[in-house]
Order: C-alpha cells, then structure tokens, then sequence
C-alpha cells in the first residue's frame, strides 16, 4: 500500500511515497536540481554526483537520486552547503571536459554546457594537461567522442536494462576508465539512437547530423513516426525546409520516451536525392516533363478511357500512406464504380476476413506474464512492441515462439518452437488441441485429426498457467498460403487460453487502412488486381518490385499495352516508370500533414514539418483534384483534417465471412522472405545510414543442412539472389531470407 | 577456445554460486584462461569466456580491464608486477623500476628479449610494510634494493 508522506524541498511541503527518491518528487514539484547520471527511466548509479543536496542532520551532503525520502525530511537544494558541493562537483566534472564547445554539436542543447552555466564557476583552476580518449568507431548512426565523455554511464544501463543488449561498458579504471563497446564492430541494436538522446554531453551524437546545422538555428516540429504499428512520437527538426533531425517526444502510453533507430534516421530518405519533383507522362514510350494541369488531364482521360466501366479499374495504396489519403483513395475507387483496392501486397492470400484483432494495449503489454510470439521477429518488426514485451519479461513474463527461425531477441524464449510455412497449421492445431485436451472441452471437427507433439503441449501448458497471456502473431504470415487459416488458429489458441492477442502481421498505417475499409467488400484484391484484365490502375506510393509479394508478374501486369497506370510516388523508380503511363509526384514522409491510426486505435493526427519536395503535392491534394476532374461528389475538402473527421466518423464495415478451414496445397519447401527493418518502405530505403548498420546489411538465406541437400544449395550459392547460409536454426522445409534486396520470387 | 581441464577447473568455481550466477565466476575464469595461454588474455579468449558463462562480452572486458591480475598482450615467463603506490614510491620504486628497464633494456609492458621477463606497474599489493617491493609469480619480494634485484633477476630461468 503506496501511503503519502511530506517532506519540506528548499522550505516547499510537498509529498511523496515512501522509498521515492528525492529528484523524483524534486522533478514532480518542478524544482530544479542539477543532474547527469540520473534518468528516471533508468537504474540509478549515484556516479556523477550532481544532485548533492543539503539534508537537515546530515553531516554531508547526499545525491538526491539515491536518496529515499521519508517522512518529515527537510532538504535545501540551494543552500550554501548545496551550493558549495554542487560547483565542487562541477569542478571536477570540467578537469578532462575539453572546451571545445563551438565545435560540438552537443554545443546549445547539452546538459553540461547548461549546468557549468547555471552551477559552475566562471573560471577553470585547472591548469594541468587534460586526458584524451581514442575514439572507437561505433557504426554508421552513432558519432562518438570520448574526451568529452564524463562517465555518467547513461549509454551503459540504456543497453542494458532498455535496449537488452549490453554493448557499451566502463572499461579500465581511476584515470583511465572509458565508455566504450568490446570491438569496434558497430551496435547492433535497433534501438541504438537513443543513446544519443540520453547522453548528456557530445560525446555520442548522430553521426547524419555531424556538423549540419546548430542546434538553436532549427524548428522543433511534434510529428509522428509513421514506419510501424506503434506511431512513435517525434520531433523532426528542420532547418531551410528540409527535416535535419528527428528525436524523441515523450507520450507515456506510446513510445515511452523512446523511439527506433528506424524512425529516427529514416529522414534521410526524404531528403534523398531520388525523389520524383515534377510531374511526368508518357507518350509514344518516351518520358516527359509537364505541368500540374497536362499531367492531371492526362490521367484522368486515359482513366476515362481506359476504364469504361469502374469495373475495370483497380487501386493499389502502400500501407504507410495517411488515413486521408486512404480514405480519399478508396472513396475515389468506389466513386468510380471500382471496388478493386487493397493495400496489403505482401500478403499471397489477401483474404477478406480480417481475422485477428489488437486487443491488448502498450502499456498493459507491460503487466503479461507470458507472451506467445508466432511468425515474427519481433524485435526487428516492431521494436517498441517488442520493447514492452521485454519489459515484462524483466518482471517476470516468459515467451514462447513458433516461428520459421530461432530469432535472436533481446530476452530469453522459454519455449521455441521451429515449424515451416507448410507446417505452421499443423503446429497451431497441435497448440489449440493440447489446449482444449487440458480444459477438456470438446473438440472442434477440424482439430481430430491433428497429432499433439509434446512442444505443443508445453506451450499450451504455460499458456494455461499464464495468468494475463498475450499471443502476438507477426509478418511472416503474409507470405503463407494458408494465412487466413493461421490467423484463425492464433485466434482460436487466445480464446481457448484467455489470451489477449496483438495482430502486427500487418505494420505501418494499416490500422487506418482497416478503419476507412480499404480492401475490397466484393471486388478483387491485391492479387487479383495484378493477375486479372483490369485496364486502369491508380497506384498509392506502390514500388512492385519490393512491395509485390509477386513482383515479377506484378510489373509483367502493369506492363500490358491495354493497361493505363496513374501512378503517385514520392521516389523514382526504374520498373515503376517502365509500366506507368503518368507519374504525379506526391509528397512524402513529413512533407504532409495526416493521421495515423497505431495498434491501440489512437489516432495521431499531425500537420506537415516541411513543404514538400520539387513540384510534389500532398497525396490528399492530388486525389482531391483528381476526383473533381472526374466530376466524383463529395470532395468539397479544403483542410485535410476535415477528410480525417470525416473518415473516423464513419464506422468501418465488418465483414464477418467464414474462414475456409480445409487445407491449401503448399509445396515440400516453401520461402518466408523478410525484409530487414530499414528495406520495409520506400522511405526507410533511401535512408543511407541505416543502410550501412549491421541490421540494414542484412542479407541471407538461412536454410538447415536437410533441407539444402534438397535444394542443391551449398554455402555462399544464391537462392533468389540472397547468398545461403547454412545453419540449423532454421525449421526443416523452407528457406529463411532476411534481406534487403528486391523480392525475387513467386509467391512463396 | 577454452580446453576441458580448464573448463573443469572453471565448473569447480560456478558450482560456489547460486544457479544463473555464473558469471561471478567471471574473475577465476579469467586466471584460468589466462594461466593456459602463457599468461595473457587475448579478444577471442575473452569472448570464449563470456560465451562460457552466458555473459555480455563487454562485461567480461570490464572486469578484466579493471583488475592489473589480467594482461592483454603477451607476457614473458616471468611477469615482474612491480608496485608504484604511496608506500612503495616513497621508498624508492620510480628508480627501481627504471634500473630494472636499463638492465632487461625493456619499457614497462614490453618482453625482454630472451623472453623470460616483462614488467609491469601495478597498484598496491598490500605489501606496504616492505616496500618498495613487487611479486613475480606467486611470490612477494620486498625491501628492494638493486643488489637483490639482480639477485632475483639472476634466479630466473
């Protein structure tokens, strides 16, 4: 029981629990007290000693980090005593800084800088040779300079209580001491940029940003991160219209204070030089540049006379695009008569039914004790989901997982399970039977014949044990054939075992895609709009050649001579302009305003950080005029948060449809392809840094030595074009590519 | 990396704690790994013996970075941990140590030629009382002078 307690701050009654440290009622009541070690979302390391405070019957003054309160307390934190030991400290803090402020990029945003100013003296004592640390280079996001690091060991308890991978650590000792990781190899993990936010001086900054603009010459934009499920929340900080930097923004029940490395770096694919900035058509097979006005005309005449009949028209949108533009682009298909949308590519059965919903929250991730991860890799995915998964492990919770790969994620799986596409249903049935055996329920007809193994029985025992379980099912489903039937099943196993579940097979924007009905209620889906004789298509921020599941007969499609392709990208593309007749240049990440809807179905509206790039347009813009030009109704929008209150006051359609339950013919050996986390969009591609990260360089085909012989692959041999790697942490039957190359391949 | 004696030799120590606080044995494992290799430690045994006690490779390099017990480049046969604290430099160590570099003709770190011998400063050995002094395997010699010096040097083989 949590009970109140006073104590008196600089003469101030305020209150507190018992066991709660003193700068955090400090930090409560708005009262200032200078610190560099401490930060509340990690352990406390009383290192720096900064936040010396006078305590009434202390003999000497004690750090208010480490401190508890207690009932009737009477501290001074700006006393003379205080005082006095808070600008020793400085002092000391200062003897190795070096002065080079005017040359760092920490310069006017740093937390030394701020506190030497506001607690230190005004002139140095120090005349002695100050130490210098040799930098060892830590990968291609993260700028390190060591001498002006002050051993606050931030960047050590971040790796390893927050990122779970310990990378930095405090070597040598005394005078010598260093932060700095075992080999100069890089870090690995995928939350790494935050090392920079939580590092108090310059000695880790971003390396993109080094030397580009000072700190004081931008505009802090709130904005969010749009590349996953969770829609983190973000600065970006911009300079002369173009975003220089992203960092965090704090929202508690989202990102917490942090953000991945992917939506931290990925601005720089906007700002790539690969950007599409004027309008372009094709005529007689040549390419050229027009205005606005030419462009528009011409699409929407080949739209009226290509597609006669709306029938005949199909629309394909990326799954980052804004609710807005979704919502506008599916009421621009439907107006036209068309009910051929979808926007899941990726998926080889893109069946109606949306099978599995979110039902948990962020913050309630917290608080399970047992989480059930199949189909993904979790950590690479969907990194702040993951993050809260670890959080719970750190209390207790335990995993399991079914899945195509031993992953290698930042806590320990209890259980693993490695089972193949073509298995994955037997697996899940062999789960849910185990599970309806132990409550002894009767079994469903479809579950008979399906054999138990005792891996099945183990996780459904600790899922029965659980007391608040979660099953996540994750990206690899896309590509299974039997999707639908997996979804199901993951469905059925939550149900049988009282599971909260978390769907993040689909990422990005999908949430808003779902809300505003996206796919079609009769008409052809994502597949079947690239297999079937539609003549005109409106492509959404689409690149086939990675987004298509099957991206060779996608651009094979698209490049019939009947066929007339509008197409609005934001990047160039070389298959997209051999198949498309019109190119209208959209703005991209940032460049427009929108909402995006995150696995807790909050939406986060927010407004454009920069003007868009070249000629480009809004996509919302681009679709309004679109639609006037084709005299459709109902786009009298002139704000595009008018679009997004009318799109989230309708209510989505539920199409409630039965899922065939009778088994697909897979192949003996079937593909789960991946994408590293920095090839998942089109923005995130262009992003150079990130491509240069162990986890951007990422490509292989891992495939076990069984299932190699049967396939004639020997190591270093290419399988659709990803170098093979033999290794037995892969299920027997298929092949594991985490790349980030273009898809090679059919559907699985 | 590590061989089955010293394996064994590493169990006898994780068994003295609790299970899944293996890596408190990080300390002997090291003594261990670096007494099998002639002395010194290199990256791969550092990393075979975090792999061994299921530890962040950093972690071991912290402990080992942080303790003089361990080298990280190749010593001689002998190692002459020499103590340059209070106790020891009052009493003469500085020149101690530098007579000791003119007759090997080595810098502190470095090998003699012959490779029987290197030298090392280390902190305080708990030896005040006879100091300056400086251990040579397990051995302690203290109240140094040159003449013993060369007496010990002489005894080296």
């Amino acid at each position: 029981m949590m009970v109140d307690i006073e104590i008196e701050i600089d003469g101030k009654v305020v209150h507190g629990y018992p066991g709660e440290s003193l700068i955090s009622i400090a930090d409560r009541e708005g009262i200032d007290i200078p610190r560099f070690c401490y930060h509340k979302k990690l352990s406390v390391a009383a290192n720096c000693r900064m936040c010396l405070v006078d305590i009434e019957g202390n003999p000497t003054p004690q750090p208010a980090c480490s401190t508890l309160s207690s009932a009737g307390m009477k501290v001074h934190t700006n006393n003379e005593k205080a005082k006095t030991a808070q600008k020793a400290v400085m002092e000391f803090l200062l003897i190795n800084h070096p002065l080079d402020c005017p040359i760092c990029d920490q310069g006017g945003e740093c937390e030394l800088q701020d506190v030497a100013m506001e607690y230190g003296s005004d002139i140095s004592r120090f005349t002695e040779g100050k130490r210098i640390v040799d930098d060892k280079g830590i990968g291609a996001l993260i700028q390190t300079d060591m001498t002006r690091c002050i051993h606050c060991t931030r960047c050590v308890r971040f790796g390893a209580e927050v990122a779970g991978i310990v990378e930095m650590g405090a070597t040598g000792r005394g005078e010598d001491l260093k932060i700095e990781p075992f080999l100069s190899e890089g870090i690995q993990s995928e939350l790494s940029g935050n090392m920079i936010d939580v590092c108090p001086v310059g000695a880790l900054t971003s390396k993109p940003f080094r030397y580009d603009v000072r700190s004081w010459q931008m505009n802090s934009i709130q904005t969010i991160a749009r590349h996953d499920l969770v829609g983190s929340n973000i600065f970006t900080q911009t300079h002369k219209n173009k975003v220089k930097r992203v960092v965090a923004r704090d929202n508690e029940s989202i990102n917490e204070t942090w953000i991945s490395d992917r939506d931290r770096f990925s601005y720089q694919g906007v700002n790539n030089e690969n950007r599409v900035l004027i309008p372009k058509i094709k005529i007689e097979g040549e390419w050229q540049d027009t205005s606005w006005d030419d462009a528009l005309d011409f699409a929407t005449n080949g739209i009226k006379k290509h597609a006669k009949e709306g029938s005949q028209f199909g629309t394909l949108a990326s799954k980052n695009a804004t609710l807005e533009e979704l919502y506008l682009l599916q009421k621009f298909t439907r107006g036209l008569g068309s009910d051929n949308l979808d926007y899941r590519l990726d998926a080889s059965n893109p069946n109606n039914a949306k099978v599995l919903e979110s039902n948990i929250s962020l913050t309630e991730l917290e608080t399970i004790d047992h989480a059930l991860i199949v189909n993904s890799y979790l950590r690479l995915e969907q990194p702040m989901i993951n993050h809260r998964i670890r959080k719970a492990t750190l209390n207790g919770a335990s995993v399991s997982t079914i899945n195509a790969k031993a992953f290698d994620f930042n806590y320990r799986i209890s259980h693993s399970v490695l089972t193949s596409p073509q298995n994955t249903v037997a697996t899940l049935s062999g789960v849910l039977k185990a599970l309806h055996d132990k409550s002894s329920k009767t079994l469903p007809d479809y579950l008979n014949s399906v054999t138990v193994h005792e891996t099945h029985t183990d996780i459904a025992n600790v899922l029965l044990n659980a007391k608040n379980p979660v099953v996540v099912l994750g990206e690899h489903m896309n590509g299974n054939t039997c999707s639908d039937q997996v979804a199901k099943l993951v469905s059925e196993i939550a149900k049988a075992s009282d599971a909260k579940t978390i769907n993040a097979s689909l990422t990005g924007n999908t949430h808003s895609a779902e809300r505003v009905n996206f796919r079609p209620d009769n008409g052809k889906n994502a597949l079947q709009i690239l297999s079937s004789d539609l003549t005109a298509f409106a492509l959404f921020d689409v690149y086939p050649n990675f987004d298509c599941i099957d991206s060779k007969n996608a651009i094979e499609h698209l490049s019939r001579d009947d066929a007339f392709v509008v197409v609005m990208n934001s990047f160039d593309d070389e298959s997209v302009s051999s198949f498309a007749n019109v190119i209208l240049p959209i703005a991209s990440f940032y460049e427009t305003s929108g909402t995006h809807i995150n696995v807790d179905n909050i939406a986060q509206s927010y407004s454009a950080s920069v003007k868009s790039a070249g000629e480009s347009k809004p996509g919302w813009k681009v679709i309004k005029v679109l639609a006037d030009l084709l005299n459709l109704q109902g786009f009298d929008f002139t704000d595009s948060s008018q679009i997004a209150d009318e799109a989230l006051s309708l209510t989505p359609r539920i199409s409630e449809i039965e899922v065939p339950t009778s088994n697909s013919k897979m192949p003996n050996i079937t593909t789960v392809w991946q994408y590293t986390p920095y090839a998942s969009d089109v923005v995130v591609r262009h992003a150079s840094s990130l491509q240069q990260t162990q986890i951007g360089q990422m490509s292989e085909a891992s495939v076990c030595k069984a299932t190699a012989k049967l396939l004639k692959l020997s190591e270093g041999d290419l399988y659709k074009g990803v170098p093979v790697n033999i290794n037995e942490s892969v299920a027997e039957g298929c092949v594991f590519v985490h790349t980030n190359l273009p898809r090679q391949l059919g559907v699985v | 990396m590590i061989s089955d004696q010293a394996k064994k030799e590493i169990n006898t120590w994780v068994a003295k704690y609790p299970e899944g606080k293996q890596s408190s044995a990080v300390m002997q494992a090291l003594t261990i790994v670096q007494k099998e290799n002639g002395g010194s430690l290199t990256n791969e045994l550092k990393q075979a013996v975090a792999d061994y006690l299921e530890m962040p490779t950093i972690s071991v390099q912290e402990v080992a970075t942080f303790y003089e017990n361990y080298n990280h480049k190749p010593v001689g046969k002998h190692v002459v941990r020499f103590c340059h604290n209070i106790s020891c430099m009052l009493n003469g160590s500085d020149e101690l140590i530098s007579y000791l570099e003119e007759k090997l003709d080595v810098k502190t770190g470095e090998i003699s030629k012959d490779g029987l011998v290197s030298v090392k400063r280390v902190e305080c050995l708990g030896a005040c009382v006879g100091g300056p002094m400086c251990q040579i395997g397990d051995q302690y010699y203290e109240k140094l002078t040159k003449k013993r010096i060369d007496e010990i040097l002489d005894g080296l083989k």
